[in-house]
């Protein structure tokens, strides 16, 4: 169990060596585990929330059991955590290192320091430099690390013919025992000064089924759907495959796979077991290549197809060999393409939005005329009550436009079709939010007014659309990141004015239901279920007193003729009617009821 | 493919003979005692020229001022009052050159007589070059750039400007640097003459730490002639050492900048930038290169410029390291002796079409496409050396088509603008400013000018998002048309954004709209117009003086100490727009914040005297 933790300049170094304790053999090698299972602290906070399901659900993100126990050891030695916790007071950047196993326990301590620095806004620079690693996790783990704009951290270095990277796509126990052998194999070559003879051994045995197993297993991953990969192990980061002739850098997970599938339809067996211990050779060959002049003759003349050609003559690919090529041609383009895309798809829904931001300015002025119009009804109720108007079609044109947009951008993010962090983005987490404050009122009042309750339900269990599910829940961890800052960007100003939003985007959908209670309340007779409505109503309404203490309402909650001020005079009178004495035994049941809710 | 045909150098503005003379004495004044850190000379004819040129030096102090906390390459910003067109203008980020080179020049601006010969040069009419061998190309830089500021400041034409002519120069300059001179329409006046096997012309793309020993040692005894040396009196593993180390980082430079002009989105990119240190130099000007076969090459795009320094030193195979890195030496002594021999502008060839370089070599090639292929043959350039040439043709290109783009805008801006100055007409007869109608938005003419407001927002904040990923031409905030659009933008609609800005309430929630909440697309006008003019930075704000009169409002009404400093800035500030015109009357109309804010001033004070007149009338 060794690893090495250096200095140099404002850079620091903690090497994992690939001689490791751990046995492959053992059932949990080679399974995936929820990481959010992972006992004791918690680690990895910002991967570990990001799934939408809990437990094991779809997005849930895992990672090999082995190497996560391997890594926890390794996090509970003071040593390593007095080395780690020495380098992080002195260097500006960090990187991260390691060779066959030790490379993983790398991609977890980056991971770990990643999460680390990222809560306590570190300005320290993480980078994981592998080489030969082992897969670590499902798809999910790769697609929260892009969601956390952490991508750019991990660089593994991994030879074209090497089998251990794309080894977890296989079950281990299906390989075993020239598994054993093999392991005995590296393990005993990183640690002997000539490995030859050991090659030697090696030469002597049968790998053909072993071979042909692996390589079944890597083509079914390559040409997995996505969706049915979750209990799949999947790349993270980028890949830089090396060969004789060069070196190519992958980003796109799914192009990543694909290429690897191909690398191995060209490996003969002991070569590749061989090539696992020659990354000095290979990174050492890299750094020469790019110094030298490379001569191709009878190149296409268009940029792109000679592009497309030197990049697979570096990855050591025959561009004359059409069965291997062709598809690794389009491989290629298809990484460049899901490269390019997400950038001018974000630019695209920029423009489209400086486009409909009027169809917004139109909402607002609407509220305008609503808060100050005569009949002092507010903005809500004035849509919830005149339907058939000019101005309110217009309006409802609007707001289809409005909601157009948003499901559109919604789709794009969830088909990965923007950015990784486009849900992070200031713009759009500001932009959507104050779409959803100024909409979503209209779009209740809409589902009231059409008795969409009375068949469904109330709106925000059974009407509220997935669209403001989704925008709250980017808003929500824009909060939540907010709330991790240092304490002095958060001095909280006192308002002097109602808000020109409420700041709740429920929040007349629950005057909507509170409305129902009180009502209910009204004819209701029997004990238990009155105190539990009565309950409700109050809470309510210290929820919104509060907000309105705050002026987190808008002025149109408070217009005279509001729904909400109707009913809080309404709820004032059945307060003093149950609190009135002489009172009937019921009454004076719910008199101590009501205090105790007080209290 | 564009081959010149034009006679001696026309294409250049300098003749043939000048660029020789500017070579041997830039040469000869290496020798010249220390305390005379240049050399004049004139050149008869129509006009008559003169030429100074400089030696620099090799010096351990010079090259790397503070040892320990020095940056890895010795950069420092360049100081705006003596030279205040070297920076990016909107996104205001100040040009970089290396410390110890421009200090020499400040140094020899004050304590030669080099003020006097370009006063006396200016006076006469008379041209200077400015020219310059090794250390002494970057001096020759910045002293033609001192002159060329100085030019514009007085607004004079540049009939009779400077000119400069290094040969084999270190890179000095970064990237802004070669951007402010672009735009200024500078960068035809240098001319940097480069042998593609000189050392010299790359040293600065690796660290100073890795060729301190070199440039300090060895490189002065070999540039002065005095001392004798050659170049064969260095040590070959030394050399072939130092050759490596250089190409190293050249290599690692270039595949970067390559890698942003192909657009290349991978995200480890921006993280090694972080981990390994790149040069920040970049070519700056018109290079021209020498081959070893004596053709002249000319490239003024200065993204290929900085490929070609890498590609053409290229390896063809590992073995010939050492040979090119001794042949390296005298490459950096040889420009007097080959420019004698090949100088001859008619012939160069000039690369210019670069997205359509062929790349390699087929057998039905006209004549024209033949010279190119065997210049580029020539220049040893590979077909991955081709392709980066071609991206950073393309990169122009793309600049060049987003500016018609947004050019095309222009109409949509103009009247979207019309409309806005018809609505602060129509306030203007309802009896109010239009910021204050605007703020309380009550009318359906302030809901208009809402939408009109957002539409313009949308278009220049696509502007400025090109200009902060720089994908517009380096011309472009220079240009007339586009500065005095965004005046007028800024100037009629920043107004509405600080009444929406107030009414919304967001200073409470996010504080004062000039620290916190003021757009990028009235900054960035703001100072095209101040970099235009001429004008001293932040003193254009008479589009956002309102934001000001809402803050003395806020201070009021919550029973605040009067920032006596701002009110009388702001009252002086008004004054003196008004007067320009710039500040139109309906400011002043009763009932508008302003108004307001100046009737709770008593009536002794000194803003409340100041613009008195203006109100009452």
């Amino acid at each position: 169990m060794s690893f090495v933790a250096d200095e140099c300049g404002e850079v620091g170094y903690v090497a994992f060596s690939g001689v490791q304790a751990i046995d492959w053999s053992e059932p949990s090698c080679g399974t995936l585990m929820a990481l959010g299972e992972c006992e004791g602290e918690p680690l990895f906070s910002p991967l570990r929330c990001d799934g939408d399901g809990d437990g094991d659900g779809e997005g849930t993100v895992k990672v090999d059991t082995g190497f996560l126990r391997l890594f926890l050891e390794y996090y509970r030695r003071q040593d390593f955590q007095n080395q780690i916790q020495g380098l992080l007071g002195k260097v500006k950047m960090i990187i991260l290192t390691g060779h066959s196993l030790g490379a993983t326990t790398a991609s977890l301590t980056a991971l770990w320091l990643l999460s680390n620095l990222q809560a306590i806004a570190s300005p320290i620079s993480v980078l994981c430099l592998t080489f030969g690693t082992p897969l670590l996790g499902n798809e999910s783990l790769s697609q929260a690390i892009l969601g956390e704009r952490w991508g750019g951290s991990f660089c593994n270095v991994v030879s074209k013919l090497d089998v251990v990277p794309k080894l977890f796509f296989t079950a281990l126990t299906s390989l075993t025992p020239q598994l054993y052998l093999l392991l005995q194999f590296w393990q005993g070559a990183m640690a002997s000064p000539s490995p030859e003879q050991l090659v030697g051994e090696l030469q002597k045995q049968n790998f053909d089924e072993f071979f042909s197993k692996f390589k079944k297993c890597v083509q079914d991953a390559a040409q997995s759907e996505e969706g049915a990969r979750n209990n799949l192990f999947w790349p993270l980061g980028s890949y830089l495959f090396c060969s004789e002739e060069g070196a190519i850098c992958l980003d796109d997970a799914t192009s990543i796979v694909k290429m690897m599938h191909l690398m191995l339809e060209t490996v003969s067996p002991v070569s590749s077991f061989e090539d696992h211990l020659k990354y000095s050779y290979f990174t050492r060959l890299l750094s020469l290549q790019f110094l030298k002049r490379i001569d191709i003759d009878d190149l296409s003349e268009s940029s792109y197809e000679a592009a497309v050609f030197l990049a697979l003559q570096s990855s050591g690919i025959d561009p004359q060999d059409d069965n291997i090529s062709k598809p690794a041609k389009d491989c290629l383009q298809m990484a460049r393409h899901m490269g390019r895309a997400p950038n001018l798809n974000n630019a695209y829904l920029a423009i489209k939005l400086s486009e409909i931001t009027p169809c917004r300015a139109q909402l607002e002025w609407y509220k305008a005329r609503c808060d100050e119009s005569v009949d002092q009804r507010g903005y809500y109720d004035t849509f919830e009550k005149f339907a058939a108007s000019r101005r309110e079609s217009t309006i409802n044109m609007n707001l289809f436009r409005l909601g157009t947009f948003w499901d559109r951008a919604i789709g794009m993010a969830a088909r990965n079709e923007l950015s990784h962090d486009f849900h992070c983005m200031p713009k759009w987490v500001n932009a959507s939010h104050s779409y959803m404050l100024l909409a979503e009122p209209l779009e209740i009042a809409r589902y009231y007014r059409h008795g969409m309750h009375t068949k469904k339900g109330h709106y925000i269990k059974h009407g509220r659309n997935r669209r403001f599910q989704i925008l709250e829940r980017w808003w929500n961890r824009k909060v939540a990141v907010v709330a991790q800052e240092p304490q002095q960007n958060n001095k909280k100003r006192s308002r002097s004015r109602y808000a020109s939003f409420t700041h709740d985007s429920l929040f007349w959908a629950r005057v909507e239901e509170a409305k129902d209670w009180l009502k209910y309340a009204e004819e209701e007779e029997d004990l238990n279920k009155l105190g539990s409505l009565l309950e409700n109503t109050n809470h309510f309404e210290m929820y919104a007193e509060e907000l309105i203490k705050n002026k987190e309402v808008s002025i149109d909650v408070l217009a005279k003729n509001s729904s909400y001020t109707l009913w809080a005079e309404k709820w004032k009178d059945l307060k003093a009617k149950l609190l009135r004495p002489p009172s009937t035994l019921v009454l004076n049941g719910m008199d101590c009821d009501y205090k105790e809710m007080k209290r | 493919m564009d081959i010149d045909t034009g006679s001696c150098g026309r294409e250049l503005g300098i003749k043939d003979e000048v660029i020789k003379k500017a070579c041997s004495i830039s040469i000869r004044a290496h020798q010249a005692p220390a305390e005379k850190p240049f050399l004049v000379d004139k050149i008869r004819g129509s006009p008559s020229q003169v030429v100074i040129a400089f030696s620099g030096a090799w010096t351990s102090d010079a090259w790397s001022t503070r040892d320990g906390t020095a940056k890895a390459f010795g950069e420092t910003e360049v100081n705006l009052n003596s030279f205040p067109s070297l920076r990016s203008i909107g996104n205001d980020i100040t040009a970089k050159v290396n410390e110890a080179s421009m200090n020499q020049f400040l140094q020899i601006m004050e304590k030669s007589a080099l003020r006097s010969e370009m006063d006396k040069a200016t006076r006469d009419s008379k041209p200077i070059i400015f020219a310059g061998h090794s250390s002494g190309g970057p001096i020759a830089i910045y002293a033609t750039i001192w002159l060329l500021e100085e030019y514009k400041r007085l607004k004079k034409t540049l009939t009779h400007g400077p000119f400069c002519l290094t040969f084999g120069s270190p890179l000095t300059t970064d990237r802004i640097f070669c951007h402010a001179v672009r735009r200024e329409e500078w960068s035809d006046r240098f001319v940097h003459f480069v042998m593609i096997h000189d050392i010299v012309p790359r040293i600065l793309l690796a660290p100073l730490s890795s060729t301190k020993e070199f440039l300090e040692q060895s490189l002065p005894y070999l540039i002065s002639p005095s001392a004798h040396h050659k170049a064969d009196s260095i040590d070959k593993s030394k050399l072939t050492a130092l050759f490596d180390n250089v190409m190293r980082n050249a290599s690692c430079v270039a595949s970067h900048a390559a890698c942003i002009l192909m657009g290349s989105t991978n995200m480890l990119l921006d993280t090694m930038t972080k981990f390994v240190q790149l040069s920040p130099y970049r070519p700056c000007g018109q290079y021209v290169f020498c081959t070893g076969t004596g053709r002249l090459v000319v490239v003024k795009n200065p993204d290929a410029v900085f490929q070609l320094l890498f590609y053409s030193l290229q390896l063809v195979s590992e073995s010939e390291s050492q040979q090119k890195a001794v042949a390296s030496l005298p490459a950096h002594l040889a420009y007097e002796d080959g420019l004698d021999k090949n100088l001859d502008m008619r012939n160069a060839i000039h690369l210019e079409n670069l997205c359509e370089l062929p790349l390699s070599s087929d057998n039905t090639m006209d004549i024209a496409t033949k010279t190119i292929v065997d210049t580029l043959n020539d220049l040893n350039l590979s077909a991955r050396a081709r392709l980066c040439l071609r991206a950073a043709g393309e990169s122009e290109k793309q600049k060049e088509d987003n500016q018609k783009k947004i050019e095309r805008k222009m109409g949509m801006i103009r009247n979207a603008l019309d409309d806005l100055e018809g609505y602060r007409t129509m306030c203007e007869t309802r009896g109010m400013g239009y910021f204050d109608a605007f703020k309380v938005q009550k009318h359906e003419d302030d809901f208009k000018a809402n939408v009109k407001r957002l539409e313009l927002a949308g278009i220049w904040d696509e502007i400025i998002e090109m200009l902060k990923r720089d994908e517009l031409p380096d011309k472009y905030e220079a240009e007339k048309s586009w500065v005095k659009l965004g005046t007028e933008f800024r100037q009629l609609v920043e107004p509405l954004d600080v009444a929406n800005y107030y009414r919304h309430l967001k200073n409470e929630d996010t504080g004062p709209y000039m620290t916190k909440g003021r757009p990028r697309r009235y900054k960035y006008t703001q100072r095209w117009r101040e970099h235009a003019e001429q004008l001293p930075r932040g003193s254009c704000g008479e589009s956002c003086f309102w934001a000001d009169v809402e803050e003395l409002n806020l201070a009021v009404t919550s029973n605040q100490p009067r920032n006596e400093q701002m009110a009388l800035n702001v009252a002086n500030k008004l004054k003196e727009w008004h007067a320009k015109g710039e500040v139109k009357k309906d400011a002043f109309l009763k009932e508008t914040a302003l108004v307001t804010w100046w009737k709770t001033l008593p009536d002794n004070h000194g803003a409340k005297l100041c613009i008195k007149d203006l109100i009452e009338s």
